[in-house]
């Protein structure tokens, strides 16, 4: 497998209490990578290593095959980038906007960004400056869109934007994604959001990569298990024992990853009973991966 | 057709696809010749990655419900009654499966269960 | 590129412009002017002297306001959008360097043609009939530096502009406490020192020093 962002033990130390550590992460070519983790984890700090923004102290960045920030200005010319907060310039309409980042990607492609104007219902004759929320969100992504990337870094593009923007965001970016066959990091603390989209997880807690996995391992092999009678410790158990909670009763509550059904049989060959499976969705996932990699620190 | 997917069910994405289309196979809602939505449509519609739609799609193929075409698309094909109606069939049970499931966590008795189904057979709208 | 980053300035810059090239236009005749007036030899050379000075000062507050505007729309975003395209940090400064350069253009040339205006206008003596080209280059050459001093430092971060500013202020300050704690015998004048060395020839600063009009007193 080849990799569109690869870096290995990237450090960066940005403030006294805030800095990132050890990361080691893993974006296939032409995957929807879902970039996430709470507020404060480092997501933006991370993005902005990997664009060339920001300095590593120590570490190793490559993207699309080539080494950042020495090649940064090569690798750029195939990255769009939808940043958190507004980085054009607001004094440009539009239009301008368009003229002007179109001037420095070779790849612009000038009837679908028309197209996408009329699609997104944006009037290029209006500054930035006025633009709503929702506007500036759309145009962002409409120009790192209409550049055609190979990698398209996007960060926390649809927070703050109302349903129906998101929507039309999200459809695009679904819609390029198979048209171009291009590779995606989206990062989020909206998990519910990403979903839909997403083939892998990366998931970031103060400043570390705690986890990093396909989304069907996520989503499927996560599951909280309802058990009685399982002795007080466990070996060679063939799935992760996240956390176990006693309660006051019989019953044990445990989250469990890489569980498939016919585990079943282990627990009742270790003297359990397995109560019941319940499903957890990827927001309770992510809780409780992020709950499980805090008690472990 | 396409209104949404639910990506918190238990039930893969691409597995609601393709269960979509096979009831709808299955109904006549689509009927033979019919051209599947694109993966770009679908995919872009609900906000899905497209692999899950080439995933749908291509289990329905293995099964003989359509045939893709190298940048055609895809098209239902003749689909026998009795394969259609075993399709109808396969998706009631499905159906069951989850009520019962659901009533079973809710702590609802058989018993219960049997009864509202009845009632609600016959049109007792109360 | 070049072409869009010189169409985007223009918008932050043309304003400016403007005001410097009329401004640029109006000096020379504003001097020919003042120097029609009667004066005694003593006030002649007093007022040409006193508005040799305001070449000068145009040439510094031209190259200050162009290279201000060249940074303006990256400095109000942080630099991300700048920083986030595919052109090499050097590039791009260079880019926006040389926009700025084409728009002094029209201040130097208002200068030149001023300066030619006054030349025919009959009243300046043959013998000094150069002497409008050669002020309109040294003003040209002012403009130059000025710009290219300001322009770096308007194109550092917030961080070290500011370092540049507290220099400066440092030595004004630590001047200030000589001249009050200083022993009278000692007058240490370091912002005396450090003018004879940036504004006396060869310093880098002399094009803005000194006799303008030809005329001294």
């Amino acid at each position: 497998m080849s990799f569109a962002i690869e870096t290995k033990n990237l450090n960066c130390r940005l403030a006294k209490s805030f800095s990132i550590t050890d990361l080691s992460m893993h974006v296939p070519e032409r995957a929807v990578y879902g970039f996430l983790g709470p507020n404060g984890s480092g997501k933006t700090t991370t993005i902005r290593l990997l664009l060339g923004l920001l300095r590593p102290t120590s570490g190793n960045i490559a993207v699309l095959g080539m080494q950042v920030p020495d090649q940064s200005a090569a690798v750029l010319a195939r990255i769009g980038y939808v940043p958190e907060r507004l980085h054009l310039y607001p004094s440009l309409t539009v239009g301008e906007a368009m003229r002007y980042h179109s001037a420095f990607y070779p790849t612009w492609d000038e009837p679908w960004a028309n197209e996408m104007t009329r699609q997104l219902q944006l009037d290029v004759t209006r500054p930035i400056s006025v633009l709503s929320k929702g506007e500036t969100g759309k145009l962002m992504m409409l120009l790192a869109l209409a550049q055609r990337p190979d990698l398209l870094v996007l960060d926390e593009p649809t927070d703050g934007l109302d349903p129906v923007v998101r929507r039309d965001i999200l459809g695009l970016l679904a819609q390029y994604v198979t048209d171009r066959q291009a590779t995606v990091l989206i990062s989020s603390h909206l998990v519910h959001e990403l979903e839909r989209i997403c083939d892998w997880v990366g998931l970031m807690d103060h400043g570390r990569l705690v986890a990093e996995l396909p989304m069907m391992e996520f989503k499927t092999g996560l599951k909280r298990l309802r058990v009685s009678g399982a002795p007080d410790s466990l070996s060679g158990s063939p799935f992760t024992l996240l956390v176990r909670e006693r309660g006051n009763g019989v019953v044990e509550e445990w989250l469990v990853r890489g569980w498939t059904p016919s585990m079943q049989q282990y627990l009742e060959s270790a003297g359990a009973s397995l109560r019941e499976v319940i499903d957890l969705d990827l927001e309770d996932g992510f809780v409780e991966m992020l709950r499980a990699s805090r008690r472990a620190e | 057709m396409f209104e949404h997917v639910d990506p918190r069910s238990p039930t893969p994405l691409y597995a609601q696809i393709a269960a979509r289309l096979r009831v709808a196979v299955a109904s006549g809602e689509l009927k033979p010749g019919d051209a599947l939505p694109s993966v770009r449509q679908l995919a872009g519609k609900l906000r899905i990655n497209p692999a899950t739609v080439v995933q749908a799609y291509r289990e329905l193929e293995v099964e003989g419900l359509v045939s893709t075409k190298q940048g055609a698309g895809s098209f239902v094909l003749d689909v026998s009654a009795d394969k259609r109606q075993k399709d109808r069939q396969t998706e009631a049970r499905r159906l069951v499966r989850e009520m019962l499931s659901t009533a079973a966590s809710l702590g609802i008795p058989t018993a219960d269960l049997r009864a509202a189904i009845e009632r609600e057979l016959k049109g007792d709208s109360k | 590129m070049f072409r869009t980053i010189v169409w985007m300035q223009w918008k932050s810059t043309r304003a400016l412009v403007l005001l410097t090239t009329i401004a640029a236009f109006a000096l020379p005749l504003f001097s020919l002017k003042l120097g029609l007036n009667n004066y005694s030899p003593v006030g002649f050379v007093t007022t040409m002297q006193t508005v040799g000075s305001a070449y000068s000062i145009l040439a510094a507050l031209a190259g200050l306001l162009v290279a201000l505007a060249a940074w303006r729309a990256d400095h109000a975003g942080r630099h991300v959008y700048a920083l986030s395209l595919p052109v090499t940090r050097p590039r791009y400064a260079m880019f926006r360097f040389g926009a700025g350069l084409l728009f002094m253009l029209p201040t130097v040339a208002a200068m030149l043609v001023g300066c030619l205006m006054v030349t025919f206008s009959g009243v300046i003596p043959e013998g000094l009939h150069a002497f409008p080209i050669s002020l309109t280059l040294r003003f040209a050459l002012a403009t130059l530096v000025a710009y290219s001093i300001f322009f770096s430092i308007s194109s550092s971060t917030n961080r070290t502009a500011g370092i540049i500013v507290a220099i400066i202020a440092g030595v004004i300050f630590a001047q200030y406490l000589l001249t009050v704690f200083g022993d009278n015998r000692q007058t240490v004048d370091l912002f005396d020192q450090l003018s004879k060395f940036i504004f006396i020839r060869p310093g880098i600063l002399s094009v803005f020093s000194g006799r303008w009009m030809l005329i001294d007193a």
